[in-house]
Parts: structure tokens; sequence; C-alpha cells
């Protein structure tokens, strides 16, 4: 039994090393891929619509929930010692530094990363992606990079439309209902909040964009054994992605704070 | 010299041995046709010859050139010359039947819009597919689709056509209408195939020569009339199309189940 049980776990460790290996080789041809010819122009607007544009109202409206709720959290809170006044600019750092990249970067973990997953696992059930093998088009080039790309160059826009809606969360909350004055709103929201720090958020938005798009591309691509394959690819995908984005948060703001 | 050499090829897939030693050797115009029962190894062929599969012992060479061996580019070259026909025909879902016919000539070709056009739809007109340039796959029937597929994979000319169960799954007027196309198409541009089919009508129309997989062992490669004649039980069985005999591993149910039969009763 012991032996099984080591054998198990050798077994598990191996596949975690051989996924690893195959996801690292998938991402770095990805990377070549992006300089090769014919760049498929069409596929990468059509992707940037779907990455981007189509998310926007997800995005809105979660930033403005999370927003308004921290908004509440942190006035009651403050409250507690006397100092209201903080909330503005508390809520500003907040969601500046992280909560709208990192409540985007999940988001769209769900929303775009599972719909690769779900899209490529079922053109490779239905042997598309052969095909395509079979036309002498290499499907990483074709599949990934348009893919790829817009979330690269999308996330960032929408961290940065996250932030301009989690200033208006919490000024709805704050202004609005505290009662706090909009000028002194307007002035604390970017007191505590330095140019680096939007430089930071977008930094994050792209490094969140490769993340979801490589994961959900290759979990896609790797789908094998029909209906319940197809099911298991975008279930992986946003567990995988949202644990990488949230590892990958951690370091980002360690390394780039410093 | 052949245009297409299977050399002593085998594929296993964990313990399951699929493809066990198969030479095979198809020349220059002409059409092969692979016979065997499912699971015998035919599709693993196929994939094997086109490089989707990497074999584990033995390997294919296409007009000379090893395909295990090629870098990723010069496959993509070599797979420029072979148009594949997919079983389920494998259309992209995203992409109307005129995109789908015109991709390869998108993607590898400096056609213009108009030649591209033009080009789409004598393939379309070759597999008898008038006026469907702008339908989805989502719209087309089992038959059409499949013609699709071919009209797909003779867009840019290819020298060699390879077919996976072109007619699995239709009614036996669409089967003759599949096999006739093939007939057309080898007739109209004398490419070299590999058909893989368990339809002996069709098979016995359109082969120069039939080969027989059985449990990953290339039977026989034989002319159609010698292959009718070959002794082996195997062939012979499934010529018939008898359950009895050495073809099937496990032995098959009772065929004699009287309706209204008395229980079995125990003793």
């Amino acid at each position: 039994m012991p032996q099984s049980l080591v054998e198990q776990l050798g077994a598990k460790i191996l596949d975690i090393i051989t996924e690893t290996g195959d996801f690292a080789t998938v991402s770095a041809r990805s990377f070549i891929s992006i300089f090769k010819r014919p760049f498929d122009g069409r596929n990468f607007l059509y992707q940037l619509s779907a990455v981007g544009v189509n998310s926007i109202p997800v995005v809105v409206l979660t930033s403005l929930a999370v927003s308004m709720v921290f908004a509440v959290q942190l006035s009651f809170g403050f409250r507690q010692f006397q100092a209201e006044g903080l909330a503005g600019q508390v809520e500003g750092l907040a969601v500046v530094r992280e909560l709208a990249p990192v409540i985007t970067g999940l988001m769209m973990a769900g929303r775009v990363g599972s719909a690769m997953a779900a899209e490529l696992g079922t053109m490779q059930v239905t042997e598309q992606i052969d095909a395509l093998e079979c036309l002498a088009t290499d499907p990483v080039q074709f599949l990934f990079v348009p893919r790829l790309l817009a979330a690269a160059v999308m996330l960032p826009l929408l961290t940065g439309i996250a932030i301009f809606v989690g200033y208006l969360g919490g000024y709805t909350l704050l202004v609005g209902v505290q009662g706090q004055s909009a000028y002194v709103y307007g002035q604390d929201f970017y007191k505590l909040v330095s140019f680096r720090d939007l430089v930071i958020a977008l930094t994050k938005g792209l490094v969140f964009g490769l993340i979801i798009a490589l994961v959900g591309c290759w979990r896609g691509y790797r789908t094998r054994g029909g209906a319940e394959g197809v099911g298991n690819a975008p279930t992986s995908s946003v567990v995988t992605s949202s644990l990488w984005i949230l590892i990958s948060d951690f370091f980002l703001t360690k390394l780039l704070l410093v | 010299m052949a245009v297409i050499d299977v050399v002593n090829l085998s594929k296993a897939f964990g313990r399951k041995v699929v493809l066990d030693g198969v030479n095979l050797s198809v020349e220059e115009g002409e059409s092969l046709v692979v016979l065997g029962g499912s699971g015998s190894g035919k599709t693993v062929l196929l994939r094997c010859i086109l490089g989707l599969f990497r074999p584990d012992q033995g390997h294919v060479s296409i007009e000379g050139k090893v395909v295990q061996d090629l870098t990723r580019d010069q496959l993509s070259e070599v797979r420029k010359s072979i148009g594949m026909c997919f079983q389920m025909a494998a259309l992209f879902d995203s992409m109307s039947v005129e995109e789908n016919v015109g991709f390869a000539l998108m993607r590898h070709t400096t056609m213009t819009l108009a030649q591209r056009a033009e080009r789409v739809e004598e393939c379309l007109n070759m597999v008898g597919l008038k006026d469907t340039q702008k339908l989805r796959p989502a719209e087309l029937s089992g038959g059409m689709k499949r013609r699709v597929g071919f009209a797909r994979a003779i867009a840019l000319k290819p020298k060699i056509l390879l077919f996976d169960e072109p007619t699995t799954g239709l009614d036996p007027v669409m089967t003759d209408v599949i096999g006739r196309i093939i007939l057309g198409l080898k007739a109209q541009m004398g490419v070299t195939s590999i058909t893989i089919t368990h339809d002996l009508k069709s098979a016995f129309e359109i082969a120069d020569r039939i080969a027989m997989l059985f449990q990953g062992r290339c039977l026989a490669v034989q002319k159609p009339e010698d292959f009718k004649a070959n002794p082996d039980a195997v062939i012979q069985q499934f010529l018939r199309g008898d359950a009895e005999g050495p073809f099937l591993q496990d032995p098959p149910p009772p065929v004699t189940l009287k309706r209204n039969a008395p229980p079995i009763s125990t003793p």
C-alpha cells in the first residue's frame, strides 16, 4: 500500500512537471508566433471586440459594486475613531493599486478565459484544430496570437475603466450618501496615489491579460475526451488563471512597489 | 518512386498497440482504399501520414521526405500538397462555407478577393454544391458538410487526397453521391489518394488497390478482383459482413432470440 501511495504521488508530480513544461513550450511558441506572417488582422479586431468591448458592462458593474461596498466599509471603519476624512484617500489607494486590476483580472478570467477554453476545446474535439494543421496553418499562430494580443491590449484598458468607475463608485457613496464634500473627495482620491501606481495597475492588467489568454487557450488546445473534456476545460482554465492572477499580483506588488 | 511510402509503421497508445509494422506504398495517381474494422488503426495511419501523430517505430515518407524528420515549416510545405477530408468534415463553424473553402487560399496564396471567390466557386461546383457560399456549417446536412470538406481539401490543388471514412453515417444514396464525387475528383485532378472506408460498394468502385488492416497489421494489399478472391478467413468474413468468424476477438451474441420466448428457468 505505501508503495502504491508513493507511486501515485510520483505520478502526480510527473503530471504536474509535464503539464508545466507543455504550458511553457506552448507559451513560448505563442510569443514567437506573434512575429510570424501572415498576421490575421481581421481575427485580431474581432478578438479586441470579444475580449474588450463586450466586457465593458461586466467590468463597470463589478468595479462599481466593489468600490461602493469598499467605501461603505471604509466609512464605517474610520468613523470608529472619527477619521471619516481618510476614507476617500484610502479608497483611491485601494482602487488604483489593487481592486481595479485584480477584480478586472478575475472577472475576465471568468468571462474571457473560459470562453477561449470552451471555444478551442470544442475545436479540438471536433477535429477543427487538426484541420488547421492539415491546411498548413499553425494552430498556435492562428488561434493563440490574436487572443493573446487582444487580451494584452484590452486588459490594461479595462483596468483603466475599472479605476474610473471605482472613482465614481466611491463618489456615489461617500459624497452622495455620506455627504462628504465633492471637492474634498476629488482631491483625496488621488492624494496617496502617484503616477507610478497607475503604471503598476496597468502593468498588472497586462500581465493578467497574458495569463488569462495563455491559460484559456492552452487548456482548450489540450482538451481531450469529448463533451466531458470540453466541460472541464473552462472550469480548469478559470481556476488556474485566477490562482496565477492572485499569485502574480503578490509578486508584482512586491517587485514594482520597491 | 512511390508518392507515399509507409515503412514498418508502429504506433501504440499506452499498452494498446494500434499499428504494428504496417508497410504500404502508393504510386502516383493511384487510389488506395484501406479497409478494416473499427479500432483497427486506419485513422491513426492517416494521422501518421499527415504528421499529426509521431510513430513509435518506422516512418512515413511523402515524395521522399520523411515526415517525422521535418521541421514545422517543412511539414507545412508538405501539407500544402495534401488535401485531408475528415470523417465529420471538421469545418470551421465560425466561418461561412466560402471562408472555409477559401481558407488555405487566403493563408497561402497571393490571390485577390475575386480570384479566391472564383476558385471557391469552382471547387464547390466540383462537389456539386452551387450557391452555398454564404451558408454556415450549422445550416448544412451531413452530406453537404462532407462535400464542403472535400471542396476545402482540393482548393489548393493538392497532389494527394486523403479521405477518412467519407461515407460513414450517410444514407445509401448520399454514400453513392460521395463515391461518385471521389471518382470525379480522381478523374479531373489525377490525384494520388488514400481512402479509408467501411463501405465495400464504394471501396470497390474507387480503388485501384485495396489494403486490409486487422489488429494493427496489414493483411493484404491487392487489386480489387484479387482482394475479393483472397482466401484469408478475416478478409472473407469482412467481405461477407458476417458476425461468425475470426474477425471479432470477443464471441458475438447469440443470433436466434425468439420473440415471446419462455423465460429461462433455473433448475
